[in-house]
């Protein structure tokens, strides 16, 4: 797999051998005008948008390359459209921009479909489902929103719990937002933050490897669908890959994917949200 | 060139950004404040202080002048919890710019200390000035118009340095941009205002720094 | 979940080349700009005097994080692709332009104005005055406060990691992330910039001591 690193694309020698001037150079290229199948087929790769900071759907192996439920998704993309994939890693926060300004074709980042990103991006049917919930540590009584008054909570800046955090959180909450959901784990398990709005993915890491913690989930913020997105005028594109999880949807690859990374059998995929 | 800008809904959030921009204020002035005072006793302490204690004091600065303010903030944060302190994140950003500043400020305050001229002090008394007299014309202000300069630069790459205080979710004006572009999307737009909040405070104490020194630091006319 | 072995910190310790690759990337683009600079704030012609003191002013008086994210945003707009290497660089290189600016011109008028008199009086033109008669004697005292700023530089690359480019501190995050032990981690990251600023620290004080003493 080519991991989408400028440096290992582009030589540096020349770089340092023309010294200053030559370091406003590297990473401009042309931008990709509109991505349709035909054009990714024609220039022979894909660039996709993943996250490399939320396992299992997005996270690193061993080798410290991209791996994951996407990352996977990602790879039999680029096998149906016969291209080379360009991983480029992306943040929760920096997904839409990366997209609205061609740094990437497409994002297969557990994106979570919605009525404001829909406004924004257009979304390919769900490939992926997660469950947020409000985590806190057992001692913590809380039942209902209404008991989160004067609680510090983390969660995503910009993420589907963030939304629904905002929408339902009394106002003496202490909402703390972070740039990606590892540092809202981090502030939990540091005692920075006291609940935060997380996946049931971030709950099984937390319950196997900080046990003494108790974590449990205190009630459901939002089941989510995720799906992948392209710029909006990119609808040949959606249209594709629409198909494409359909495809391996019905062939049971999808189900594999899951089963490598949840080791539990995949359970039917949510419909599309109408909004 | 195909991407359409839209400002409205940046200046929409006016009033959010308006409070970061105090927030950032205020905590600069606060950690600046504060760190003026550690730079002080700090400086004391490496000039007059004893020999462990300039040791201590040599190391706090060159620990601090040689790592990122990224990573001493992220020590303070989420490090100090582990051994028991644990500081809301506003807090914690007010710490680590004391701790950062007050680094570079004793290097300048003890430059200060240093350019006094002891043979002036005694041609004060033999002049037969009151003490006072001595402190204010002879002691203070030359020091102080030797690190005006340094202390006033300090400052404004102090309250520049702040936005990274976005990173532990500390309140001021580029975490209002985060989350006002986490909302509505462009980037962009919002980043861009916030450069020019930032560059209109920056020459506000410029105007400021400026017009004090010419006030009060003004060089008697002897040349 | 993984736990902190060998393989992660090796991964820490290799993403610092991408920490050197970036400050020497950001300072030879900043020698470049910041000659520039320096010369134009130098300068006999007002309207070059007042552009360089615009951009002086514009970069010293804006964050350094917000710069970082305009040069990643601003060109995608334009239709330029810059990935997060490009952008850093870039924004590192305009940021260093305006500081090693301002630095050198500082050099270059401790020149008496009666040597710039002088040689124009024995028929040198500006080049050849640059050249023989002021760089030679700007270079010197420039060093220590240029190698000060080095250190700066090398430290501001630690932003390029919220911008999304992979170097130490981002390379620590990601790790963090992934094994939850900050205090080790974060120590470790300091510990690296410590070991790579702390000597260039020193040397550019030795040498501004050397200066202070040959010129007292």
């Amino acid at each position: 797999m080519i991991l989408s690193h400028p440096i290992r694309r582009r030589s540096l020698g020349g770089l340092l051998a023309l010294g200053g001037a030559a370091t406003l150079m590297p990473g401009l290229t042309r931008a990709a005008k509109a991505a349709t199948p035909d054009e990714i087929k024609k220039r022979g790769h894909i660039m996709v948008g993943v996250l490399t900071d939320y396992p299992p759907f997005g996270g690193i192996d061993s080798s410290q390359n991209p791996a994951g439920y996407d990352v996977d998704v990602a790879r039999l993309a680029a096998q149906a459209l016969g291209v080379e994939l360009r991983l480029v890693p992306v943040t929760g926060p920096n997904r839409i921009p990366f997209l609205l300004t061609n740094k990437v074709d497409m994002l297969i980042a557990t994106f979570g479909i919605t009525e404001e990103r829909a406004k924004q991006v257009l979304f390919s049917n769900p490939y992926s489902a997660l469950t947020t919930y409000i985590l806190a540590p057992k001692s913590l009584a809380i039942r209902t929103p209404e008991d989160l008054k004067g609680i510090r909570v983390g969660v995503a800046r910009a993420s589907t719990q963030d939304i629904a955090v905002s929408a339902i959180a009394p106002r003496e909450i202490r909402l703390m937002r972070f740039d990606d959901d590892a540092t809202v784990t981090q502030s939990l398990i540091s005692g920075q933050t006291q609940a935060i709005g997380a996946s049931n993915t971030i709950l099984a890491q937390l319950t196997a490897n900080y046990a003494q913690l108790q974590i449990e989930p205190k009630f459901t913020l939002r089941a989510q669908a995720n799906g992948m997105a392209f710029r909006k005028q990119d609808e040949a594109l959606r249209d594709w890959s629409n198909t494409f999880i359909k495809t391996i949807t019905d062939n049971g690859e999808l189900g594999k994917i899951h089963q490598r990374w949840f080791n539990v059998a995949m359970d039917p995929l949510p419909p599309m949200p109408q909004f | 060139m195909n991407y359409v800008f839209e400002f409205g809904q940046v200046f929409a959030a006016w009033d959010e950004l308006l409070a970061g921009a105090l927030r950032t204020l205020w905590l600069s002035a606060a950690s600046m404040a504060i760190g003026l005072v550690v730079a002080i006793a700090g400086a004391l302490g490496k000039t007059s202080g004893p020999r462990w204690l300039r040791w201590v004091i040599d190391a706090y600065i060159e620990l601090i002048r040689n790592t990122p303010f990224l990573i001493q903030i992220f020590m303070v944060f989420f490090g100090l919890p582990a051994i028991g302190i644990r500081l809301e994140a506003d807090q914690a950003a007010l710490l680590a710019l004391v701790i950062n500043v007050g680094a570079y400020g004793i290097e300048i305050i003890r430059a200060g200390i240093e350019s006094i001229q002891k043979g002036q002090i005694e041609a004060g008394k033999a002049l037969g000035l009151h003490p006072l007299q001595i402190f204010r014309h002879i002691v203070l202000k030359p020091a102080l118009q030797a690190i005006y300069p340094s202390l006033t630069s300090q400052f404004i790459l102090l309250m520049l340095n702040s936005s990274v205080c976005s990173a532990i979710a500390a309140s001021e004006l580029t975490a209002a941009a985060n989350d006002i572009q986490a909302r509505n999307f462009r980037s962009f737009e919002v980043y861009f205002v916030v450069t020019g909040m930032y560059f209109v405070l920056s020459l506000m104490f410029w105007g400021i720094f400026a017009w004090v020194e010419r006030t009060f630091l003004r060089q008697p006319a002897t040349r | 979940m993984r736990s902190l072995g060998p393989n992660e910190i090796w991964f820490i310790l290799l993403a610092v080349r991408w920490t050197l690759l970036l400050s020497i990337a950001a300072f030879a683009g900043g020698t470049v700009g910041g000659l520039l600079i320096a010369l134009m704030r130098t300068s006999r012609f007002k309207g070059l005097r007042w552009a360089a003191i615009a951009y002086i002013k514009l970069f010293q008086g804006t964050p350094l994080l917000m710069q970082l994210v305009l040069a990643f945003f601003v060109p995608g707009i334009f239709g330029i692709d810059v990935d997060p290497w490009g952008a850093a660089a870039l924004g590192l290189s305009l940021h260093a332009s305006a500081f090693l600016g301002e630095i050198w011109r500082g050099c270059i008028e401790v020149v008496p104005k009666g040597q710039w008199e002088a040689s124009s009086a024995l028929g040198l033109r500006y080049w050849n005055q640059m050249r023989h008669i002021v760089v030679p004697q700007a270079f010197r005292i420039a060093i220590p406060p240029t190698v000060g700023f080095l250190v700066q530089l090398i430290k501001a690359t630690s932003l390029a990691s919220i911008i999304g480019f992979v170097e130490l501190t981002r390379a620590a995050q990601v790790i963090n992330n992934a094994v939850f032990q900050p205090f080790t981690i974060f120590g470790l990251v300091a510990l690296t910039y410590f070991i790579v600023c702390w000597p260039l620290s020193l040397y550019s004080r030795r040498m501004e001591q050397k200066l202070a003493l040959a010129t007292r």
